[in-house]
C-alpha cells in the first residue's frame, strides 16, 4: 500500500502491532482548549486483547477515534500511532496518512465495532448488502462474491440460518443480533485489529455474555488483536491480557491483567477495585467526588483532588508514568507503598 | 405487618404489527404477586422487556393495571382518592434511572426540594430553607447548593437531590428503578452507599429494581427474578446468589462478569446458551423453555406455577 505518510522516527519492536507515542488531543472550544487525551501511551501485541479502562469523559473512546482517523473536526491530535503493516512489515504512523489512505485502512487492516449497534448500521440497506459492501469496497470481489461471504460471516458470528437472514434490514434483527452483524462487518476483511468500544454496554447480560464468548472465538480464530475499551472492569478481567487504566485523559497505571487486579498500585486503580460491589460482607469504599471538569484540572497530580494518598508533593508535579514491575507502569510517586493484595 | 402487596398484577398492551396486522397481546405483566415487610429491600431482577419497570409503575399507580390489585398498609391504591391518595402520594416515593430527565431544569434545587413539603403542608415558610439544607446534608450535599439549578451538577449529584427530593416527605418505601444504571462505577458506590446509610438510619424499605445482579447481592434482603412479565423465582438474596434453582436464574448469575484474582488465563466462561431474542413468549409451555438447557418435553406443553419449595419459590417443572 502506497502510505504516503511521513516515516516515523521511533523504533517498533517486532512483538508491536500498534504503539501509540505522545498522544495529545486537543478540543477547540472558543476561548480555550481543552485537552481530552494528554501524554498518551500504549503498545498493542500481535494477538492480544488490549483493555482500555475508565469512567466517562476519562477519553478512552476518543483515543480509539484518533486511532481510525475519525476525530471531530473540533479536535486536533498530536503525537505518533505507529502500526505494522501485516503483510509488508512496513511501519505507518496513521497520524500523518491523508482520508484516502486512512479510507482504504479502515474496515481493511483496523475494524471497529461501537456501542450501539442501531446508529452504526444504516436502516434502509439490508444487512447482507451492507456487509457485502465492505468486501467489494476494499477486496474488490464482485457483488455475488461478497454476498457469498457475507452469509459465511454470518455463519461466523453465530446467526441462525444465514442465508435467509442476509435479507434482513436492521430493524428486523435484536440488539445481539445486531452486535453480531457489526463484528461481522468489522471481521469481513481480516483486520489484524478490532477496535471494539463499549461493545455490550448496550445489551442485557447474557447476551452480553455471547458476544463477549464470540468475540473471543473470532479473535482465536483469525489471530487479530483486540483493543477492548469499556467502563467494566469485570469484563476486562475476563476477556483481556494486558489493560490500561484511563483518568482525565492519561493512563494512570498499565499492567498484565492479572496483576492489576492483583496489585493495583494506582490509587485510581485501587479507588475502582474497591468500587465494585463483589459481596456483602465487603463493605464499599467509593473514590469521593467526582472528576473535575477539563479547565479545573489542578496542577500536579490529576487525580490528587479525589486521592486519599496525597501528599504536597502531588501538587507541584505530575508523576511520570514510571516501570515499578516488569509490564507495569504506574502515574503515582507512593506506588509502591500502595501496590498491595487486594 | 407488611407493607406493600401486589396480587396477581397484569398489564396486557395491544401492539399491531404493521398496518393491516392483526392486533396481539403483549404481557408485559402476567400475574406478579409480592410482598414486602418494613426495613426490608425487595429487589426485582431480570433483563430489559421483563416487566420489571412495568410492575415499578403500577406500584406507585402511575399506570392502571389491567387486572390485579395493589395494597398499601392493607388500602387497595387503585380505589384510593383524595386524602388517602395524598397521603400514600406521601408515603411511596420514586427514585428514576436518568437523574437528569427527572430534574425541573428551570427549577432551582431549592424548589425542587420545597415543593413537596409545601404541598403536603409539611413545614412553614420560614422553616423551608432549614429543612432544605439538612436534605441535602442527609445525601451528602451541601447546604450553600440550593440556589444552583440542576445543570450544574454531575450526574452523581443530581441522583443525590433526586434522593434527597424522596426523602423530603419521611416516606416509609421508596421504589427505586435502576437508580444506579446512568452513573459511573466510583460514584455508583458512593449512591450504594448513601441508599444503605439511609435505609438503616430511617428504617425505610425498598423496591429495588435493577438489572446489575452485583449491585442487588449487595443491597438487597429478598430478590425475584423475573422472565416475560412472571416471576420464576423469588427467595434470601444469600440464597439467589448462593444456590439458585431457577435455570433461569443460573444463567444469569453465570453470565455476570466477576473481576477474576486468581491467576487463571484470560478465557471467557465457555457458555452454552442459544442465541434466542428473549422478547416473545412461545406459544405454551414454560415461557423459558427456548432457551433452557435443562428442558424436558413436559417443558414445552406445560407452564409452571411459582411454588414454595422450602421457604423459596420457584417457577419450574423440575421441582
Amino acid at each position: 500500500m502506497a502510505a504516503g505518510g511521513k516515516r516515523p522516527t521511533t523504533v517498533v519492536g517486532e512483538s508491536t502491532l500498534l504503539k501509540i507515542k505522545d498522544l495529545d488531543i486537543l478540543f477547540r472550544k472558543k476561548d480555550r482548549s481543552d485537552a481530552a487525551v494528554s501524554g498518551l501511551e500504549l503498545d498493542i501485541r500481535p494477538g492480544e486483547t488490549f483493555g482500555l479502562a475508565g469512567e466517562s469523559g476519562c477519553g478512552k473512546s476518543i483515543t480509539a477515534l484518533s486511532i481510525m482517523g475519525l476525530l471531530p473536526d473540533a479536535a486536533r491530535a498530536t503525537g505518533e500511532i505507529l502500526f505494522r503493516m501485516p503483510e509488508t512489515g512496513e511501519v505507518i504512523d496513521l497520524l500523518s496518512l491523508d482520508e484516502a489512505a486512512l479510507r482504504s485502512l479502515r474496515g481493511k487492516e483496523i475494524g471497529m465495532v461501537f456501542q450501539e449497534p442501531m446508529t452504526s448500521l444504516n436502516p434502509v440497506f439490508t444487512i447482507g448488502y451492507q456487509i457485502a459492501e465492505v468486501l467489494t469496497t476494499h477486496e474488490g470481489l464482485s457483488k455475488r462474491a461478497a454476498t457469498e461471504r457475507a452469509v459465511e460471516l454470518l455463519r461466523l458470528v453465530r446467526i441462525p440460518s444465514p442465508g435467509q437472514r442476509i435479507k434482513d434490514y436492521p430493524h428486523q434483527l435484536s440488539g445481539g443480533m445486531r452486535q453480531r452483524v457489526m463484528i461481522a462487518m468489522a471481521v469481513a476483511c481480516n483486520p489484524s485489529l478490532l477496535i471494539a468500544d463499549e461493545p455490550t454496554t448496550a445489551l442485557d447480560v447474557t447476551i452480553q455474555a455471547e458476544i463477549l464468548n464470540l468475540l473471543h472465538d473470532v479473535k482465536e480464530e483469525r489471530g487479530m488483536s483486540v483493543l477492548l475499551i469499556t467502563h467494566d472492569l469485570a469484563i476486562i478481567s475476563e476477556n483481556a491480557e494486558r489493560v490500561a487504566v484511563m483518568y482525565a485523559g492519561r493512563i494512570v497505571e498499565t499492567a498484565p491483567v492479572e496483576r492489576l487486579f492483583q496489585w493495583p498500585a494506582h490509587p485510581y486503580t485501587l479507588g475502582l477495585i474497591q468500587s465494585l460491589p463483589v459481596s456483602r460482607e465487603i463493605k464499599l469504599k467509593p473514590i469521593p467526588g467526582s472528576v473535575p471538569a477539563p479547565d479545573e484540572l489542578p496542577p500536579g497530580c490529576k487525580f490528587s483532588t479525589r486521592c486519599t494518598y496525597r501528599t504536597t508533593a502531588c501538587d507541584i508535579e505530575e508523576p511520570a508514568l514510571r516501570l515499578i514491575e516488569e509490564d507495569h507502569r504506574v502515574r503515582c510517586i507512593r506506588a509502591e507503598e500502595i501496590g498491595r493484595q487486594v | 405487618m407488611e407493607l406493600l402487596r401486589t396480587e396477581d398484577l397484569r398489564k396486557y398492551y395491544a401492539i399491531k404489527t404493521g398496518v393491516f396486522g392483526k392486533a396481539k397481546t403483549l404481557k408485559a405483566l402476567d400475574g406478579v404477586s409480592i410482598s414486602v415487610d418494613p426495613d426490608r429491600v425487595f429487589a426485582v431482577v431480570g433483563e430489559s422487556g421483563c416487566g420489571k419497570s412495568t410492575l415499578a409503575r403500577l406500584i406507585l399507580r402511575l399506570s392502571r393495571p389491567t387486572a390485579g390489585r395493589v395494597f398499601f398498609k392493607g388500602n387497595d391504591i387503585l380505589t384510593i382518592n383524595g386524602r388517602g391518595l395524598k397521603d400514600f402520594r406521601k408515603s411511596v416515593q420514586v427514585v428514576f434511572q436518568d437523574p437528569y430527565a427527572s430534574l425541573n431544569p428551570r427549577m432551582t434545587v431549592f424548589s425542587i426540594l420545597a415543593e413537596p413539603l409545601v404541598i403536603h403542608g409539611l413545614a412553614r415558610k420560614k422553616d423551608l430553607r432549614g429543612r432544605v439544607a439538612e436534605l441535602l446534608e442527609t445525601v451528602g450535599l451541601k447546604p450553600e447548593h440550593m440556589n444552583r439549578y440542576p445543570h450544574e451538577f454531575s450526574g452523581g449529584q443530581r441522583q443525590r437531590i433526586c434522593i434527597a427530593r424522596a426523602l423530603s416527605l419521611s416516606p416509609e418505601l421508596i421504589v427505586a428503578d435502576e437508580p444506579l444504571s446512568s452513573l459511573d462505577v466510583s460514584i455508583q458506590a458512593q449512591i450504594l452507599n448513601l441508599l444503605g446509610d439511609l435505609k438503616r438510619e430511617k428504617r425505610l424499605s425498598f423496591v429495588f429494581i435493577s438489572h446489575d445482579l452485583n449491585v442487588v447481592n449487595y443491597f438487597a434482603d429478598t430478590v425475584a427474578v423475573m422472565y416475560l412479565g412472571r416471576i420464576v423465582e423469588e427467595a434470601e438474596a444469600e440464597q439467589v446468589f448462593e444456590d439458585p434453582r431457577h435455570p433461569y436464574t443460573e444463567m444469569l448469575l453465570d453470565a455476570i462478569p466477576r473481576v477474576r484474582v486468581s491467576s487463571e488465563k484470560a478465557v471467557p466462561k465457555k457458555r452454552s446458551t442459544p442465541a434466542q431474542p428473549a422478547t416473545e413468549a412461545p406459544a405454551q409451555g414454560c415461557l423459558f423453555h427456548p432457551r433452557c438447557h435443562r428442558r424436558t418435553s413436559l417443558c414445552t406443553r406445560e407452564t409452571p406455577e411459582l411454588k414454595d419449595i422450602g421457604g423459596r419459590k420457584v417457577a419450574c417443572l423440575l421441582y
